[in-house]
């Protein structure tokens, strides 16, 4: 092993870990403040990919890549919203949310997916790389389009970070999420920021979407890898802090690039399950987890 | 009549389906008064005042503060219609947020607030209730000044604070939310009696300044203090309604609620 592939593994993996962490953070959103796992969290990535695909591709609409991302982060902020409302909402204060929301979530998961493969077909489609050419890091060459990605991750998580500290929407979110009752006594409107929370998790997925869109390509099964991955992050991070899927996150992509090296493309997900069991049995509340859910 | 009662409560109905807590329970309170519930333990009175800012529903009767209805006149549905999701089919018959945001604020009992939350996040939450009543910074200013203690404590997580520092944020979030009415259940269970008078010595100066108030409590002299009316609460139902004057003391409250000496 040359240094120059530790380089390039050590950058694969950073790329892969940025990308899980807006997918997990996303789906530890929706897991906090509502106490239920989306199951629709993969499709509403691909979703998001082949929205922004439609209004920006020049195969379609060809409105340019900028106006596709707003369209599709906008639009799938308000497909999240309405799937909240119709999958999630008629169980509010049913004991067994829990239990009924996979099965919605999954049922609405399998829908939007057949919705996508009539839409568009099943055939692989490329957003294509907005940035060309490559640049260099101390002394690595990489392409553009992934550093741009890798900031465009970062940035987005650290504006989700101060949003949920500063704001008082996002101090509201933590709020119910640690206290339904007293926060709908303090006024708070539980069921709008539910929806809020539902919808900007949507949000994120489309830009996971478009970020693989964009460095990789897309079809309509494009988003359960991620999930499984994302499910993994979560679970491995712990979720008592907002940081720990993030940190999680570029764990997990770092241990898959090397993974994929070491054992190859085959065997690096049950390497992953394997370190994944064995972590949780060491510690139940993951890596970076305390004893309570809080985002 | 001249003036709308500030609260006024009329045949509330109400429970957890399939069991109903209380029934016809009539309270009136009049602007800038203070009345007291006073009653033993699992007779109905948490889940009244739950009723009453509308973390559950009503089954029937009426709630009209400041003139204004809170829940949907009427009794609920059918039975037929109550077999099904209630979330899905059935309309909320009353709506926590509007009741905070109309002023009637209620700090539960033994309220354990936000684990994870500083305290001065926690209080920064709470004008969401008061719709522009009052400035936040002012409200802010005013708990602190009454609790010392919470603001030596705000940059610190409310998991963190003791049971007395925990009520004290949990008034003080009350406070912030600017109520016209403040609703205080069992404000004092469990504490220290150098906490309980710290505390009670409190609520006493919010009574002074005018803030109306319904209060929980099981100490009959810390009620006196503090109110015009006592509700006995009895069986889930208030079975009598005694004004100021004619205040009883511990002892004959015993009489009335358990008809023998408790000497």
């Amino acid at each position: 092993m040359t240094l120059d592939t530790i380089a390039l593994i050590l950058l694969g993996g950073v790329v892969l870990g940025a990308l899980y962490a807006l997918m997990a953070t996303g789906l530890a959103l929706v897991w906090t403040t509502l106490g239920i796992f989306n199951f629709a969290h993969g499709t509403f990535i691909a979703l998001g990919a082949y929205i922004a695909w439609q209004i920006a591709s020049t195969d379609a609409f060809g409105a340019g890549f900028v106006v596709g991302s707003l369209v599709s982060v906008i639009g799938m902020f308000l497909i999240g919203t309405a799937v909240y409302y119709l999958l999630i909402k008629p169980f509010e204060r049913s004991p067994d949310i829990v239990v009924k929301s996979v099965i919605t979530t999954l049922a609405g998961a399998t829908i939007l997916e057949n919705l996508i493969n009539i839409a568009w077909g099943p055939r692989n489609k490329q957003l294509g790389a907005v940035l060309t050419g490559d640049i260099q890091i101390i002394g690595l060459v990489i392409s553009r389009n992934e550093a741009a990605a890798v900031a465009v991750s970062l940035l987005i998580l650290a504006a989700l970070g101060i949003f949920l500290q500063r704001a008082p929407l996002g101090r509201a979110m933590r709020a119910v999420a640690q206290n339904r009752e007293a926060a709908q006594l303090m006024g708070i409107d539980v069921v709008r920021l539910y929806a809020v929370a539902f919808g900007l998790s949507a949000a994120l997925a489309a830009i996971a979407g478009i970020l693989i869109g964009s460095i990789r390509f897309m079809n309509p099964l494009m988003g359960s890898d991620p999930l499984m991955k994302a499910l993994i992050v979560v679970i491995f991070g712990g979720i008592a802090r907002f940081t720990g899927p993030i940190y999680a996150a570029f764990i997990v992509g770092l241990l898959e690039a090397f993974m994929t090296y070491a054992v190859g493309l085959y065997w690096s997900p049950t390497v992953l399950f394997v370190i994944m069991i064995v972590v949780l049995v060491a510690k139940p509340e993951g890596l970076f987890g305390k004893h309570r859910k809080s985002v | 009549m001249t003036q709308p009662l500030l609260l006024d409560v009329r045949g509330l109905d109400g429970g957890y389906e399939p069991l109903q807590i209380f029934r016809k329970i009539d309270l009136q309170l009049a602007q800038g008064g203070a009345v007291g519930l006073f009653g033993p333990n699992g007779h109905g009175k948490t889940t009244f005042l739950r009723t009453l800012s509308g973390i559950i529903d009503p089954w029937d009767g009426n709630i009209f503060f400041e003139g204004v209805q809170l829940n949907r006149p009427g009794p609920r549905g059918s039975r037929r219609w109550r077999n099904f999701n209630y979330d899905a089919v059935t309309r909320r018959r009353m709506d926590a947020k509007a009741v905070a945001r109309a002023g009637l604020i209620h700090v539960p009992q033994g309220n354990l607030l936000f684990p994870d939350m500083t305290v001065a996040e926690t209080l920064s939450i709470a004008p969401y209730a008061s719709s522009g009543r009052a400035s936040a910074s002012e409200r802010l200013d005013y708990v602190f000044h009454l609790f010392p203690r919470v603001k030596e404590r705000r940059t610190s997580k409310i998991r963190f604070l003791s049971g007395g520092e925990r009520q004290m944020v949990a008034i003080g979030v009350g406070l912030m939310a600017a109520p016209k009415l403040l609703i205080l259940d069992e404000p004092t269970l469990g504490l220290s009696p150098k906490l309980r008078g710290e505390l009670s010595e409190a609520i006493l100066t919010i009574r002074q300044s005018g803030v109306p108030l319904i209060v929980v409590d099981q100490d009959i002299a810390f009620l006196e203090s503090l109110i015009d009316v006592l509700y006995l609460f009895d069986h889930g139902r208030i079975s009598r309604r005694i004004e100021k004057a004619d205040m009883p003391t511990h002892e004959e409250i015993m009489k009335l609620m358990f008809g023998e000496d408790h000497q």
